[in-house]
This record gives structure tokens, sequence and C-alpha cells, in this order.
């Protein structure tokens, strides 16, 4: 795929997103535009791409089951039992099941008993580019804000305190991205999704501050992509026991891993 | 010249050329600042000869061309194997190719060779005691004469310095702010040039004030035009934030190493958030590479490297000195002590961590002005 082929695909991509109906309307959309072909034949582009856009739209679909069972060498368009944090397994349920109750209701998680090892690696790389892209929309919405908004007479965009915290942002989600770039084996990918996940909690956290009382509104879009975070963060792993894995693994080692090289 | 194939080659030789001297391993902790720089000058001189340090240099110079990405393998390998201290090491791949760039071809072919071939020392005359983040408001003064600048003024953390057979120096030629500020190309022997190391804290004074009275730098040392310094000063931030933090990260790497096989107390949590935040930098530096490589040219996205680099060179220090209780407070041997001392400058050296959030701020996020 050439660069303006890549940009096409992105454009119809985000429109489809921000037109469809959340879930399964959006799976079956994805499906129109070639989603199953586009795994199979060009993950390393699709993956990235779809998932970094269902971050910064805020859209949702089943796709990650269908990523891990690309990896797991079983056909796409079911689901399967994923690890969650604390030892817990949810589904991405397609059936419809409403979500609710959970932290972020537009995500369609249901509890279910524990499933099989698969391999997550694949899986990992998606929740990072759909973290980052999540922690993307958080911080253009705090942009607009500290540029639009004035007190004692100034934008909020001109006080150094909330201009460091936007940089600390945006230098998290670069770092980020440059990690999920690089990642290819398990321990990269395990890595990429504790870095995207610290850059999307990073990116919460400084942007809810900036946004101030609005951006604790229902009213405002921030709490949703802030749901989104906090819930995503915890599926295949969350940053802190990947974190906590990567140093078991150093522990393990006689030497620690250069994962990339010139 | 591929750079796997680079690589391979420099292992080899180095595996059969063993550069570590006989004053055993690098003498960290002590005050052998005068044995490090000595061994740098051996280390770059051995690998002159050899060859490798030329790669990544254009012919002109004395080069043997090739990428630049080969001389931050070069570095890489150096740095792993505690030939030489980066930050030491680094004056090579900033001030090169600010010769290169600025300096009359016949200058930069006659003294390149000497800085490379581990025969000089330079060091980098910016900072003034008035003028450290606003480094532009400098007054160190250049006023022609005949054929000869006359400069007085005085410029502090001047790494080096007194060791330094050249200096690269800023100066105001012109009115106020950037635009009357000029480089010169100056050789620290001459008169009215006086040098003054600082004690710093972590013991090794690297870092050196120098005070210029009336010294007379021939014109023909003037680097670029006049009014050009403070664009040249920009230009040696790029060069200073690709190879020379790609040496710093695989530094970082090996004190990690050290952390680990010095039996730190196994907290997982600690360690991979050390591990996480250096191959976050790592995996940013290598696609800043990439950028260079693919013939991009660098600007203020580098402030992300530098502050990805700072922080994760303190969270390391930080960690080992939790996980190795006393190794900083008490133990006789100060590896770790000046280490981690030295590691408290990294958000200060180089443009605070401060200043590269404004420029993330302002430049990167387009918040406008402050």
């Amino acid at each position: 795929m050439d660069a303006a082929e890549r940009e096409l695909l992105e454009e119809a991509l985000r429109k489809t997103m921000t037109t469809s109906a959340p879930g399964s309307g959006l799976d079956a959309a994805l499906a129109d535009l070639g989603w199953a072909q586009m795994l199979a034949e060009e993950p390393d582009t699709a993956v990235p791409l779809v998932f970094r856009l269902l971050g910064e739209t805020g859209a949702q679909a089943a796709v990650l089951n269908d990523v891990v069972l690309h990896a797991a060498g079983r056909p796409v368009g079911a689901t399967l039992p994923l690890p969650y944090t604390g030892g817990t397994w949810v589904e991405w349920a397609r059936d419809g099941f409403p979500g609710g109750g959970a932290l972020d209701p537009g995500l369609p998680l249901r509890p279910v008993g524990p499933g099989s090892a698969v391999p997550l690696a694949g899986g990992r790389r998606a929740l990072g580019w759909w973290l980052v892209g999540t922690g993307r929309a958080m911080l253009t919405l705090a942009r607009e804000h500290v540029l639009d908004r004035h007190q004692f007479g100034r934008p909020l965009a001109s006080f150094q305190a909330l201009r460091h915290r936007l940089a600390e942002t945006y230098v998290a989600l670069e770092g980020a991205e440059a990690v999920l770039a690089a990642a290819g084996d398990d321990t990269g990918s395990l890595l990429a999704k504790a870095a995207a996940g610290r850059a999307a909690l990073t990116a919460a956290r400084h942007c809810q501050q900036a946004l101030g009382g609005i951006g604790f509104t229902a009213e405002h879009a921030l709490h949703r992509h802030v749901r989104r975070a906090l819930v995503l963060d915890g599926l295949l792993g969350s940053t802190r026991e990947l974190t906590r894995e990567a140093g078991g693994l150093l522990l393990s080692e006689p030497r620690a891993p250069r994962l990339v090289d010139l | 010249m591929k750079v796997g194939e680079f690589r391979q080659g420099l292992r080899a030789w180095l595996a059969a050329n063993d550069l570590t001297p006989d004053d055993g391993p690098a003498p960290e902790g002590d005050h052998g600042l005068d044995a490090q720089v000595a061994r740098l000058a051996r280390v770059r001189r051995a690998l002159w000869a050899a060859g490798w340090m030329r790669y990544g240099w254009p012919l002109e110079v004395g080069g043997l061309g090739g990428p630049s990405v080969l001389r931050a393998v070069l570095g890489e390998e150096v740095a792993s194997r505690d030939l030489a201290e980066p930050g030491l090491w680094s004056m090579v791949e900033v001030l090169v190719p600010t010769l290169i760039d600025y300096a009359p071809p016949a200058l930069a072919a006659e003294m390149v060779p000497r800085l490379l071939g581990g025969e000089e020392q330079w060091c980098q005359g910016f900072s003034e005691p008035g003028s450290g983040s606003d480094l532009a408001s400098l007054s160190t003064r250049a006023v022609l004469d005949g054929d000869a600048w006359v400069v007085t003024g005085q410029k502090v953390w001047t790494s080096l310095a007194q060791y330094a057979a050249r200096c690269v120096l800023l100066a105001r030629t012109g009115g106020p702010g950037h635009g009357g500020i000029s480089a010169f190309f100056v050789d620290m022997d001459a008169p009215g040039i006086t040098v003054r190391p600082l004690r710093t804290m972590h013991g090794v004074d690297e870092f050196a004030e120098v005070f210029f009275d009336e010294v007379r730098v021939p014109a023909t040392r003037l680097l670029g035009a006049p009014g050009d310094g403070w664009r040249l000063a920009m230009d040696l931030l790029p060069h200073e934030r690709s190879t020379c933090f790609w040496h710093r990260v695989a530094h970082l790497y090996s004190r990690l190493d050290r952390l680990l096989a010095d039996g730190c107390e196994p907290d997982a949590d600690a360690l991979g958030a050390v591990w996480l935040d250096l191959h976050t930098v790592r995996c940013r530096s290598a696609a800043t590479q990439q950028a260079l490589a693919d013939g991009g040219r660098l600007g203020p996205e580098t402030s992300v490297d530098k502050i990805l680099l700072a922080g994760a060179e303190q969270r390391l220090f930080d960690t080992a000195r939790d996980l190795l209780p006393g190794s900083v407070e008490l133990a006789r041997d100060g590896a770790w002590r000046t280490e981690y001392l030295y590691s408290r400058a990294a958000t200060i050296y180089g443009g605070t961590a401060e200043i590269q959030r404004n420029i993330v701020a302002r430049r990167l996020l387009d918040l406008g002005k402050e």
C-alpha cells in the first residue's frame, strides 16, 4: 500500500467510524471495507490504522477478537475469552450485549469464565494503538479548550503550568508510538502495551486537569475517553502488570535485552 | 558500508584489539578526569588509525564516507565496553559537523582530523554566567580590529576547556538578540585566555570557566558570516540529539546491566519501569536516526528525545539508589555515587527540562506564546 492509498483508506475508515452505529453497526461497515482481508494481507498497516482511529474517534467495534483469533490461527468473526487485569476474563461480545454496569458503558465486555491461553502479542499491539488514539483524542480536546478559554484576561494556553502538562502528555504519546512502531516479538509487544497504557493514563490525568470543570461534566466528551483508557488499560494486561512482568523477565536475564537496533 | 557489516567488523576488531588500557576499568568515583581524557584520546587514536573513526565522515575532512548512522554504531560499541564516557566522546559528534558546515573548507580539512584522530581535544564556549537558558542574551563581545576580532568576556560550563586546544565560541558582534551573535574557532593557547575548572557536586571537574581578556582571533577564524552564530548553535543541536543520544542510551543500558549484576533487590515493578523508560527512548532515538538517514532535517521534535532521555536517566539512577541501598551514600567504591550525582544534571544541561517543555508547547503543540 503506498502513501496515497493509505491516506485514502484512513479517510474512509475515519468517515465510517464517525458515521456508523458503534458496535455491530461499525463491525458490519468495517467488514464491507474489507477488514478481514486487510487483517490477513496487510496487518502491519491495517491494525495500527484501524485501532488508532478507534481511539481518536471514540468509536467501538469488536475487531480485537479478530486480531487475537487471527494470531491464534482461528477463523475471524467469532469471540473468545480474553484475559483481564486481576486474573479475570472477559468476552468482547458481538451479540448486542449492552455493556452497562461497568466503567465504560460503551464497551460490550461480558465477564466470563477462564479461557485457554492464546498468543497475545498482536492483541496487545492493537490495544496499544487504540490507547494512543484515545490519548490523542484527549489531548486534542484539552488543546482546544486551553486555546479558547480565557481567565485573568489571557488564554489558558498562555499559562506555563498548563503548557507543561500538555507537553508532558505529547511526549508520553510520542514515546509510546515509537515503541509500538518498533514492536515485533512478544516482549516488544508487552512493553508497547505498557508504554501505550501509561501514555493514555498520563493523557487522562493532565487533560482532565487542563479541562477543569467542563471536563468533569457528562456533557463534555472527555469523560468517555477517560473511561475507555481506564478499561482498555486492563485488557490483556494492565500497565502495572506488564511493567512488573517486564521486570521479572529482566531478573531472569544475564543482561537487559536490547530489542531495537540501528 | 552497510550497518550490519560495519558492526560485525568493528566487533571483531574490538575483540582482537583490546582498547581497555592498563589502568584497568574507567576510574570513576575518584577525580581521575586526567586519566579519562587521556584514555579517550588513546581510544580515538587507535580507532582512527584502524579506520573505524573515519566512517560516516566526508572525504574532505579525512573521512571514509558512508551514512552517519555508522558513527552511532561506533559510539554504542565504545560506550557498551566502557572504553570512553559518552559525554566526553560526544564533543566530536557536536563539533565536527559544525566545522564541516561553517568553517572555510581548508580550515575544516586541516583541523577535523586532529579531533577525530585523538590528537586534540576541543571545547564549546556557549553559556555565560548571565546567559544560561536565555543563551541569546550572551554578552561576550567580539570587535573587529584590522585583520582580527578582539574578544572580551566570560564563558562557563565549558566542558573540558582545561584540556582543549580549540574552542567553538559564541560572541556578540552586533546588536542585542539572536541576530547579533557570531561564532569563532579560537586557539585556546592565544594570549588573554584563562581557564579555571569548576568543582562540581559529583567530584569530576569536567566543566570550566573560561575568561577572555582582549583575545585576538584572526578574521579567518570566523565561522560562517557575521550574525550566523545563533543558526550555528541551533544546527548543532540535532547532531547532539541523534548520534550522541544513541551513545548515551547504550551507556545507560550498560548501567542497567551493572545494576542487575551487582545483585540489586529483585523489585520487578521498579526494574520494569526502568527498562520501559530505556526501551522507549531507544525506540524513539532509533526513529530519529532513521528520519535523519532518510534525509529529514531535525528540529523541535528532538526535544521529545531529550525529555525522554533525561527522565530515563534519572529513573535509572534513582532506582539504583533504592535497590542497592547504601551504594550511593556509603560505598567506598564511588561508582554509583558519581553517576547518581551526575544524573541530577540530566534535566539541566543541554537545555533544561523546562525549556524543552516550552519548545514542545510552542512549536509542536502550537499553543501560541506564553
